[in-house]
């Protein structure tokens, strides 16, 4: 299979001198096309600054990154939101849906910002919404929606455009864990299904048991990295 | 979407938003009617004196406004009379001789300056006639009647009818002196008119100085539109083009009124600079607070992939809605206001006595506005113009945050 990053030696620090923190330490790592990875590590082990880094939000302080075939390095500003808006999906743990925007509305930003067609993009809205089981609530607002249904919206939004790649940030971080469940299995599905590829950080056991390769990072250095081909895909 | 999303985001606070297009509606409404007052009160102070006196463009001859003197007249051939007349601009066109003078009667003397006019042209376009409060005005067969003002009268303690004489120097520099009779008195509440000016037929002034006929001092052309002037004075400058002639606007004939406008709208203009100092300020802030306080949605925005211009774009159009909503309803309103004081006008007896004067000439206290389109539409696209300025400010902001600062 292709691979969708490819990340060589990739440091990042932040401050100075004595207040020099070393987030990253010559991280090396390879995701191909339709896997299902996830991220784990304990607070402050770098796990949402490698995931900045590959989503282009933030850049490394030495190393190479590769993502969808383009070294970011090489991009400007402008160039990496075009590769976030055509290439890659963001799920956050907050959910970070526009609060004026409807459920509907809040999912076909990315494919307004693409310049897709106002009818196409409802259809595949439409289609999107029912797979991540919130038909009849498009027109809700964020407000109006469960921390759960706000989160399966930002999953449609982050998968509605096809993107290469799926970043999450410990996407099930902010609901209790039936719920967490439930948009773990989602998210499996789209990736067994349409071969959505996930990359997710998470330090919850039950999400790590769920992923079909799970990479455990501690200090900036990954340091276990393992494929469960099964992937444990029962409830508990 | 985006215009959605502005539109949906100001009512976010919809307390804030309110007040704020209500800052902008009572400014603008301010700004309006104020400014429209303004203009009214300008455009009333010059009709009345332009009309009094020697109209908007005043032809005399060249060295005339040097020393005005009655020696100093011109010829006023009545095809260029005829010819200006027949401008679609002009309403009237008045000859006027004027002169200083001493007025004698059997209780003193005064000196005096007399206006030698056409009876029947000031019945139609000076204001003088209708502040007559004794005798009545002049007209075309009265010889040797003049009018004169109530404070004249009381000074030489003359009544309608009574007997008065003028003396000066006529053309040729001769001591001359004419007897007359009081038509009538005037009123206007000036000091400087009601005191020392008389009024006479043109050609009892013409035989008091000694000019010959068509000779005059100035030869006035009232317009009909006061913004038709620059445009008619061009006109009238190539048609006396031969002549020894100058062509002069109100400006120049009545600077002292001319200066008193220029100050007075110096003046204006800080205040109304304060006015929409404090309206944009006002929308600034309102605008700044909200960028301030959605960092975290733009940096969501700019991670998903929005271009920068399209959330300079969505806040640009934020701006622009305020300032829409409050453009329009001040708009309305200040229209509204200025329109109806346009109509009706507002009587300042109650604020001011009879006899308020601005540069010596009497102004009426019943005070109207002028509204234009220039002045309404003028002043609500600077007001949503600079709204949408002064968004830059919040927009260079939000598409220079660290996105993943905002996120973290």
């Amino acid at each position: 299979m292709a691979s969708i990053v490819r990340l060589q030696n990739v440091t990042k620090d932040y401050g100075q001198g004595q207040a020099l923190t070393h987030a990253l330490r010559g991280v090396n790592l390879e995701l191909e096309a339709g896997e299902f990875t996830a991220m784990a590590g304990p607070s402050g082990s770098g796990k949402s600054t490698l995931l900045n880094i590959i989503g282009g939000l933030d850049r490394p302080t030495a190393g190479k990154v590769e993502v969808d075939g383009r070294e970011l390095e090489n991009l400007s500003k402008t160039e990496l939101g075009l590769l976030r808006r055509d290439r890659l999906g963001f799920i956050f743990q907050s959910y970070n849906l526009i609060p004026v925007l409807t459920a509907i509305e809040n999912a076909e930003y990315v494919l307004m910002l693409q310049g897709v067609e106002t009818v196409e993009r409802r259809e595949r809205v439409r289609q999107v919404l029912k797979e991540v089981g919130l038909e009849g609530l498009e027109n809700r607002y964020p407000r109006q929606l469960s921390g759960g249904q706000q989160q399966r919206v930002a999953i449609a939004r982050a998968i509605v455009s096809e993107p290469a790649l799926v970043l999450a940030d410990e996407p099930t971080a902010n609901v209790d864990s039936e719920t967490g469940k439930a948009l773990l299995d989602l998210m499996r599905e789209l990736n067994e299904e349409k071969g959505v590829t996930f990359f997710f950080s998470t330090h919850e056991e039950a999400v790590m048991r769920r992923a079909r390769r799970l990479l455990e990072l501690r200090d900036g250095v990954i340091f276990n990295d393992e494929t469960n081909n099964n992937g444990d895909r029962t409830h508990g | 979407m985006i215009a959605r999303l502005a539109w949906r985001s100001i009512w976010r606070n919809r307390r804030r938003t309110l007040i704020t297009v209500l800052s902008i509606g009572f400014g603008l409404t301010c700004a309006i009617f104020f400014i429209a007052i303004g203009e009214g009160v300008y455009t009333q102070l010059i009709d009345q004196v332009v009309r009094m006196q020697a109209g908007h463009i005043t032809l005399e001859n060249p060295k005339y406004r040097d020393a005005p003197a009655v020696d100093l007249w011109i010829k006023a051939p009545e095809s260029l009379r005829s010819q200006i007349e027949s401008l679609p601009q002009v309403e009237r066109t008045k000859l006027i001789i004027m002169g200083q003078g001493i007025a004698r009667s059997g209780s003193g003397n005064v000196s005096a300056t007399l206006m030698g006019i056409e009876p029947s042209v000031e019945l139609e376009t000076s204001p003088l006639a209708r502040h007559m409060v004794d005798g009545r005005y002049l007209n075309d067969d009265d010889g040797p009647w003049v009018v004169i003002g109530s404070e004249l009268a009381h000074r030489l303690k003359l009544g309608v009818g009574k007997k008065m004489v003028i003396t000066t120097n006529d053309a040729a520099g001769n001591l001359v002196d004419e007897l007359c009779r009081v038509r009538g008195i005037f009123e206007t509440g000036s000091v400087e008119i009601d005191g020392y000016f008389i009024q006479a037929p043109i050609e009892f002034a013409r035989r008091l100085f000694g000019l010959p006929d068509q000779g005059v001092s100035q030869l006035g052309v009232v317009l009909r539109v006061p913004e038709a002037q620059e445009s008619v004075l061009n006109e009238i400058q190539l048609l006396a083009a031969g002549e020894d002639i100058a062509v002069l606007p109100w400006q120049t004939v009545i600077p002292e009124i001319a200066s008193y406008i220029k100050l007075d709208k110096g003046s204006n203009l800080i205040f109304q600079a304060i006015l929409v100092f404090l309206i944009l300020f006002t929308i600034f802030n309102t605008i700044l607070m909200s960028v301030l306080e959605r960092e975290r949605e733009f940096a969501v925005l700019l991670a998903l992939g929005t271009k920068p211009d399209q959330l300079r774009l969505q806040i640009l159009m934020e701006s622009f809605y305020l300032g829409l909503i409050g453009c329009a309803l001040g708009l309305l309103l200040g229209g509204l206001a200025a329109w109806i004081v346009q109509v009706w006008g507002i009587d300042l007896r109650s604020f001011l006595e009879e006899g308020f004067t601005i540069s010596g000439f009497a102004v009426s206290t019943k005070m109207y506005a002028r509204l234009t389109p220039g002045l309404l539409f003028g002043t609500t696209g600077l007001v949503l113009v600079a709204t949408m300025i002064l968004s830059f400010i919040p927009m260079r902001r939000a598409t220079r945050l660290s996105i993943v600062d905002q996120l973290r």
